[in-house]
């Protein structure tokens, strides 16, 4: 395999098409195909057990496909073995190799590739400096504080140009605030190299932090794929709105146009127009919710948490319906037992 | 960090005092009859005293390389098999350990003799037109004692491999590390604990062999045992024997204090 | 021809029969003897005896305890093996686990001067019948044994075998693998007598003649054996056709059939003897039982078992006239006498030499 030179480089352009893994009578990966283009940074988003680590280990070449193939710009890798497919992979738990310096775990891809000494040298330092951890080489792993580890991990993932950088939830083992910013480096740095890179997790705010395109997946499938905001704002199905984001999701018919009528009776006015008579899902999120709007609450408040930023409301409407509210936290906090109106409009509302 | 006291150990360490150290000071003691060294003088001038010295550590370091050649793979394939195959792996491992050493030794002069099982087969197979001389040698110790001592290898390897995160492997392969570097680089030295623990234990344990070395060396491989058993059985000097033991005792405190040594500074770089 | 063994030596044989009809004279004689019943000692409830093991318990067994614990009715608990370490260890400690156990030869002679072993009682046990020189006043004789030469009969045939040790030396008239003992004793004095020293003068071993004779047989040595059963082994496997070896385990072996044969000339006859350890727990009934131990039917029940006689001289009259020509007291005049008082006293010499001559590359 040629070892491609250059700090920078123009990653490749990864396709999976008709990925298909069984476990038994588990399926982890059901018909599974996506696309990545140059550059992209696309997050696997799910539960666990959803098929996503699968997905990456299929792509990395740690596991083989029952059906499908991998190919990356155009060269199909699907029986190749993982030694040979210049993938970067960062691990959950940063896999550093205990018995190595920091710049001996950076150098191994390149020893690997046999790079003579002094290139190896300039490399390792580079790639060091560059996740700011000039300094650090004669150190050991365990010397290391939990994000200075997984900056040793992305170094190593990334000093040999990878055509694919892989990171399997490498955020979970670090404190909020680190995280934060680990992936804001992280995002940072996929940026400047150019690198495409597939993220997996299964926290939707880190989804929404890192990402161009987020790949939602659930019992082996991909239920949507498509950018943060319409993940967010107009996802395809239940699964998708309830697993990205709070949300008050409810099923209805179209009465006429303009308008689902829930089981409660309840009409709301929406802006969707189709054929009366279809099922349709409703989704509210509760940040979209005002004092007043085209559609009324009149609702008592089961429970009410304070967020610091926010309130978060449980609300009980006449009609059974309950709700979950996001209110800025100012002026006077409504308190539990105490009743209150809370509106939206019929564009807050996402049909689906 | 709070901890329980020594007094959940205390049982222990009395058993430990009364059975092990109280009797190793006592041998101390007896070594050093009527404070005089003069048995150790016997002991570490007499050719015939350092020759079976010699003789004893240079068969050990040879057990212990070929324990180690055989034991290294045996317990890396069964850490890293299926279940099904590391039990049946651990019955052939540990099958010898359940039966006596005595009787396996005699199932080794049947096999290895000039008339045994081996050399028959190997004539009647028309490889060989003489008897291998495999029974009353070196040779014929270093199968008994490889074959007994093997488990002690074997086992910690295994724990070794076991421990080894496999994330690591899988790190190093898609790092593009193939087969062999793997092996060299990732397994070897993270399983360098395991392999010096068998090579001490097989080592230690060697030098007080006694029964096969008797038997299948054919009386040609004298081994330090041999000789303390005499002093303490035979000739009833004990405080001799207890110089013999004493030397031996402290060449094994010594090899064991290098290879903890070497391990540490191992784990360290 | 292991089966016509087998009818010959099986369990019809009129030694038994013999045996059954003195356990009842036996048992009868006790009953009568009520005044010495008084002012014997409390019986335990059983006694240990220590020995060498293996087909020997079985045959002590079968030929003393079974009868003692009849008798007496106090159980015999046996172990093993000999040790004279553990014996010293026992008696400098004073907690005496055996009350009767047997010991080397040239051990018992050590034991006695180190004021290890109680003396043996003359009104218990009655050695009259014994030659005066098994009459040790601390040391049971219990019987004779002797190393000799075994051949594979279906090598050397036609009584064309070494009758010698100068012929066991000669290795173009005798070619072949050997094995001796891996022990100096025997062995010197083999050296010496191949290197034509009269039977009566061997003591004191002159050390640089007799290694320096062994050198010469030294290759020619495929296997030094230390347990009794690898000799016999030896040549039942034919890893090497002649061996030098215990009567008993070669007699064990030719009794079930090997093609294999004993020379007594020059055979180095040793007693196994045994001793009451100082101290023992329960000396009294130690003594009946070496006293039992003497019962010249009881020794020929023994010697039939594994071909070593008991030193009772009257216990020949009780053994099959088949089984005679396999027991050494047939022979003495062909054999020599290990010298125990002299390995008493230069036995360690002798071990240290030995070492020094193995470990001596060839």
């Amino acid at each position: 395999m040629p070892t491609r030179s250059g700090q920078l480089s123009v990653a490749g352009h990864l396709s999976v098409t008709g990925l298909c893994r069984r476990f038994g009578e588990v399926v982890a990966l059901d018909e599974v195909s996506l696309d990545i283009a140059p550059g992209e940074l696309l997050t696997i988003l799910g539960p666990s057990g959803s098929g996503k680590t699968t997905l990456l280990k299929v792509v990395a070449g740690f596991e083989k496909p029952d059906a499908g193939r991998v190919s990356v710009d155009g060269q199909d890798i699907t029986a190749m073995p993982p030694a040979r497919r210049d993938i970067g992979m960062v691990f959950q738990n940063y896999a550093l190799f205990p018995h190595l310096t920091v710049a001996g775990n950076v150098a191994f891809p390149l020893e690997m590739r046999n790079v003579g000494r002094a290139e190896v040298a300039r490399r390792v330092g580079e790639t060091l400096a560059l996740v700011e951890l000039a300094g650090y080489g004669e150190r050991l792993p365990r010397q290391l504080s939990g994000g200075q580890q997984q900056r040793v991990a992305l170094a190593r993932a990334i000093v040999f140009n990878p055509r694919l950088l892989l990171l399997d939830e490498p955020f979970g083992a670090l404190d909020r605030k680190l995280r934060e910013t680990m992936q804001l480096e992280v995002r940072r740095l996929q940026k400047r190299l150019g690198l495409t890179t597939i993220f997996i997790t299964h926290d939707q705010e880190e989804a929404l932090v890192l990402s161009d395109r987020i790949a939602v997946m659930n019992r082996g499938a991909i239920q949507q794929v498509a950018g943060t905001m319409e993940i967010y704002e107009r996802p395809a199905n239940d699964f998708v709105a309830d697993f990205v984001g709070e949300s008050n999701i409810f099923h209805g018919t179209l009465t006429e146009p303009g308008i689902v009528t829930l089981s409660s009776g309840r009409r709301l006015l929406v802006n969707r127009d189709g054929k009366v008579g279809d099922r349709l899902g409703v989704l509210m999120r509760p940040e979209r919710f005002a004092d007043k709007g085209a559609n009324g609450f009149a609702a008592e408040v089961v429970e009410a948490v304070y967020l610091g930023a926010s309130l978060k409301l449980r609300l009980a409407c006449e009609d059974g319906l309950e709700l979950v509210v996001r209110q800025p936290a100012r002026g006077k906090l409504p308190v539990a037992g105490q009743r209150l109106e809370v509106g939206i409009d019929a564009d807050a509302i996402h049909v689906f | 960090m709070k901890t329980p006291g020594i007094f959940p150990a205390v049982p222990a360490l009395v058993l430990l005092f009364a059975f092990f150290l109280f009797p190793v000071v006592r041998m101390l003691g007896y070594s050093v009859d009527a404070g005089s060294f003069e048995w150790y003088a016997k002991a570490l001038g007499e050719g015939l005293y350092l020759g079976v010295f010699w003789n004893t550590f240079q068969i050990a370091l040879l057990v212990t390389l070929i324990c180690l050649l055989l034991g290294y793979p045996v317990g890396f394939l069964i850490a890293t098999t299926t279940p099904g195959w590391a039990v049946l792996g651990f019955i052939f491992v540990l099958l010898p350990l359940w039966t006596s050493v005595l009787v396996r030794t005699y199932a080794w002069m049947v096999l290895l003799g000039r008339n045994g099982v081996f050399n028959r087969w190997l004539i009647d197979s028309g490889i060989i037109s003489d008897p291998l001389p495999l029974l009353h040698n070196v040779t014929g110790v270093l199968i008994g004692m490889v074959h007994v001592l093997l488990p002690y290898m074997v086992l910690p390897i295994y724990g070794a491999v076991r421990r080894l995160d496999p994330a690591l492997v899988a790190a190093a392969e898609g790092l593009g590390a193939s087969d062999w570097r793997i092996f060299w680089r990732i397994y070897l030295p993270l399983t360098a604990n395991g392999i010096f623990a068998g090579s001490v234990l097989v080592f230690v344990l060697s030098l007080g062999f006694f029964i096969t070395p008797a038997l299948l060396g054919g009386g040609r491989v004298i081994m330090i045992a041999v000789l303390i058993e005499q002093e303490v059985r035979q000739t009833l000097n004990w405080p001799f024997a207890a110089a013999l033991s004493a030397v031996l005792l402290a060449a094994t405190l010594a090899v064991y204090a290098l290879a903890q040594r070497f391990t540490q500074s191992e784990a360290r770089t | 021809m292991g089966a016509e063994w087998g009818a010959k030596w099986g369990a019809k044989s009129p030694t038994r029969r013999t045996v059954v009809s003195w356990v009842g004279a036996a048992s009868a004689f006790g009953a009568l003897r009520p005044a010495v019943a008084q002012t014997e000692p409390a019986k335990p409830s059983q006694i240990v005896v220590n020995h060498s093991g293996g087909a020997m318990g079985t045959a002590m067994r079968k030929a003393f305890f079974a009868v003692y614990e009849k008798k007496y009715g106090i159980r015999v608990v046996e172990t093993s093996p000999a040790d004279f370490g553990k014996l010293r260890a026992m008696v400098d400690s004073g907690n005496v686990e055996w009350d009767v156990t047997e010991i080397g030869g040239q051990d018992a002679i050590r034991a006695t001067k180190m004021g290890l072993v109680e003396k043996i009682d003359g009104k218990i046990v009655d050695r009259s019948k014994y030659p005066a020189k098994a009459q040790s006043p601390y040391v049971f004789a219990s019987s004779v044994y002797t190393t000799i030469i075994g051949y594979r009969s279906d090598v050397f045939k036609d009584g064309k075998h070494p009758r010698t040790w100068a012929e066991w030396w000669d290795v173009k008239t005798f070619p072949g693998a050997r094995s001796m003992r891996n022990h100096p004793t025997d062995n010197l004095e083999f050296a010496l007598l191949a290197d034509g020293v009269p039977m009566d003068k061997l003591y004191p071993v002159d050390f640089d003649r007799a290694f320096k004779k062994l050198d010469q047989i030294k290759p020619h040595v495929t296997a030094w054996w230390s347990t009794g059963q690898q000799p016999a082994q030896l040549l039942l496997d034919k890893e090497v056709v002649l061996a030098t070896g215990w009567n008993g385990r070669f007699y064990d072996i030719i009794k079930k059939g090997a093609p294999v044969e004993m020379e007594w000339g020059e055979g180095a006859l040793k007693q196994g003897s045994f001793v009451i350890p100082k101290g023992a727990k329960n000396a009294y009934w130690a003594q009946k039982m070496l006293a039992e131990m003497s019962v010249p039917q009881a020794q020929a029940i023994y010697a039939t078992e594994l071909g070593y006689p008991g030193l009772n001289l009257d216990s020949l009259n009780f053994v099959d006239a088949k089984v005679k020509p396999y027991l050494p007291t047939q022979y003495l005049d062909k054999q020599f006498w290990i010298d125990d008082a002299w390995y008493a006293e230069n036995g360690n010499k002798a071990q240290e030499l030995w070492n020094a001559w193995m470990l001596k590359k060839a």
